[in-house]
């Protein structure tokens, strides 16, 4: 009999091993994170110090006036944080808006051509965006909106994945509470703002979250359109900052700490709409 | 008669109201998604200058041509293909060993699977700066090497030699983002029946007869979309090599694609070579979700 029962050795060895497994790969995986909480507090030649020290010997808080300062002492690095959180957070908004009126018209209404707007929208996920960003450059140029917010934010004001998302929640929405608003005579905007837009919260937290994050990561579009050092995102004055010859370790790993923590908050406070939406996605695709 | 005619207007008025709901996105999925990627392909039969006055001359394939032929290109492809290969098999391995074991515990569930998760909250240019002094040559990188091969005081040059960089920006990368694999993986677990397991377990099978026999065959549409998936996110990774080269890293190893895509429109301004590896990368990229698509769809059928 090779059946096993609950308290058998093997039995007991396989999940001591699963254990140590995900113990240490939970702690491997922490590590470079603990490195930037640690450095970020240390002076450079501690940093490079072999063997390395994990934890500050007195926490060294002007890393952290002089990633905020500069190396030049232009003072640029708060405007690019007001900047990320300005274009992430009307991307957000507008991802949400956006995505939660299309979704709506596809899941509520019948009429012709619904379907091929819908798998129009959904073949535009198959587009790469280093494929279409020359074009999308072109075009703000064109439009006068380079080094903008206008600019910045204008190709990524509505995404494909949250049409999908809305259009899907909306789906199993109850219709006869739509139709119930509508026999008392209320007008269609007004059932979509105070009914349907109301009721959207789950779905909209995921979307926000979701598109928040992946401007506050966008490297590649304000490499693109910001020009002056007053228009550049966090990611484009980190690419900056670390290119300088200048620039010391610990105020590196200091100005990684200040790009992170908004981040992290959301992490800590919101896990489960990161967790969540990490599997939307896998739903969205499948 | 009368009832007929009111239905029908009823329909005309929901139709104008779904019109009036999604015109907004039809709009904005024409301007930014549709006649990009038109322009794209267009582009590619010019030679046009970024930023240049003259009107951009028909050439034909004659840019197809160019970059084909040009060593550059194929270095590229080259560097993405090892890059993609190299993150790919780690990166799979790992998350669906991680989700495997994940799933096998009930206790800690949550705090493990945030712990595993947290580098792929870090923006990618943030989890680049923490590996670039970690792989410098005085650095925790050497460090940890040295301790665990026992080979004290050398320098494995993860920034500098031709092969160790692309290590580098492979291990940056599996770093980040096996985390979130994992999470896809332990979803698409949870969506296998508990039952099926449990009736394997009265029938005596061990848990690795379960996990090759159960779990694997029936966790196939996941596997196909996180295998694409990974894929995908291979082929437009950018900001580690980015800020790899802009420290001084050789270019050559780590000049993935859309590295080359950003050099050749932005440096050389040369919008047509661009458009034309930008548009051949759509079409790998599509070949890719194309056989994802056809993969799941034949594993719907089996089961």
């Amino acid at each position: 009999m090779r059946r096993s029962r609950a308290f058998s050795f093997p039995a007991v060895a396989f999940s001591s091993l699963t254990w140590v497994i995900l113990l240490s790969a939970a702690a491997v995986i922490f590590v470079p994170i603990a490195f930037m909480a640690g450095a970020s507090l240390m002076n450079s030649a501690d940093i490079m110090q072999m063997p390395y020290g994990w934890l500050p010997r007195s926490p060294k808080w002007a890393n952290f006036l002089q990633a905020l300062a500069g190396n030049d002492g232009q003072w640029i690095f708060p405007r690019n944080i007001l900047n990320s959180l300005v274009v992430s957070l009307s991307i957000a908004a507008s991802t949400v808006f956006l995505s939660a009126l299309t979704g709506y018209g596809l899941a509520k209404f019948r009429f012709r051509g619904r379907n091929t707007v819908f798998m129009g929208i959904m073949a535009t996920m198959m587009i790469p965006f280093e494929t279409v960003m020359i074009p999308l450059y072109i075009i703000i140029v064109r439009l006068g909106l380079q080094n903008s917010y206008g600019g910045l934010i204008l190709p990524f004001l509505m995404n494909a994945f949250g049409v999908f998302l809305m259009r899907q929640y909306l789906l199993s929405f109850p219709s006869e509470m739509l139709d119930a608003a509508r026999i008392d005579g209320c007008s269609e905007p007004r059932i979509f703002f105070s009914i349907v837009f109301k009721n959207a919260g789950p779905a909209a937290a995921t979307l926000a979250i979701l598109a928040f994050r992946q401007q506050w990561d966008n490297l590649l579009w304000p490499l693109l359109v910001a020009q002056s050092e007053e228009m550049k995102t966090i990611p484009a004055y980190i690419v900056k900052f670390a290119a300088e010859k200048s620039s010391d370790e610990g105020a590196m790993m200091a100005v990684a700490a200040i790009a992170s923590l908004p981040v992290f908050a959301l992490f800590l406070t919101l896990s489960k709409y990161f967790l969540g939406g990490a599997s939307v996605y896998s739903a969205g695709k499948e | 008669m009368n009832k007929g005619r009111s239905g029908e207007s009823l329909e005309r008025k929901t139709a104008r109201w779904g019109w009036f709901f999604v015109a907004p996105g039809v709009l904005f999925f024409s301007a930014f998604s549709l006649y990009p990627i038109l322009n794209a392909f267009w582009t590619s039969f010019f030679n046009k200058k970024l930023l240049s006055l003259k009107p951009p001359k028909f050439i034909g394939l004659d840019n197809y041509g160019k970059v084909l032929s040009s060593p550059d290109f194929w270095n590229s492809v080259g560097a993405t293909a090892i890059f993609a290969a190299g993150a790919f098999v780690p990166m799979f391995l790992l998350s669906l060993l991680f989700a495997v074991l994940v799933t096998s515990r009930t206790r800690w569930r949550r705090g493990i699977q945030m712990a595993l998760y947290s580098p792929a909250v870090l923006s990618s240019v943030v989890a680049a700066l923490i590996w670039l002094l970690m792989f410098d040559p005085r650095g925790l990188a050497n460090q940890m090497a040295n301790a665990l091969m026992r080979t004290p005081g050398i320098d494995h040059k993860w920034l500098a030699d031709a092969t160790m960089v692309r290590i580098s920006t492979i291990v940056v990368y599996v770093w980040k983002y096996v985390g979130y694999f994992t999470i896809l993986f332990v979803t698409g677990i949870g969506k296998i029946p508990q039952s099926v397991n449990e009736a394997a377990v009265i029938d005596g099978a061990n848990a690795f007869q379960r996990f090759f026999r159960i779990t694997l065959p029936l966790l196939k549409p996941t596997t196909v979309l996180v295998s694409v998936m990974i894929l995908i996110q291979c082929l437009k990774t950018f900001s580690t090599q980015y800020l790899f080269t802009q420290r001084g890293a050789p270019l050559g190893p780590i000049n993935v694609l859309t590295l080359n895509i950003y050099n050749t429109a932005l440096r050389d301004q040369n919008l047509g070579r661009a458009s034309v590896m930008a548009v051949l990368l759509f079409a790998f990229m599509l070949l890719l979700s194309w056989t994802q698509i056809r993969f799941s769809r034949s594993g719907e059928l089996e089961s």
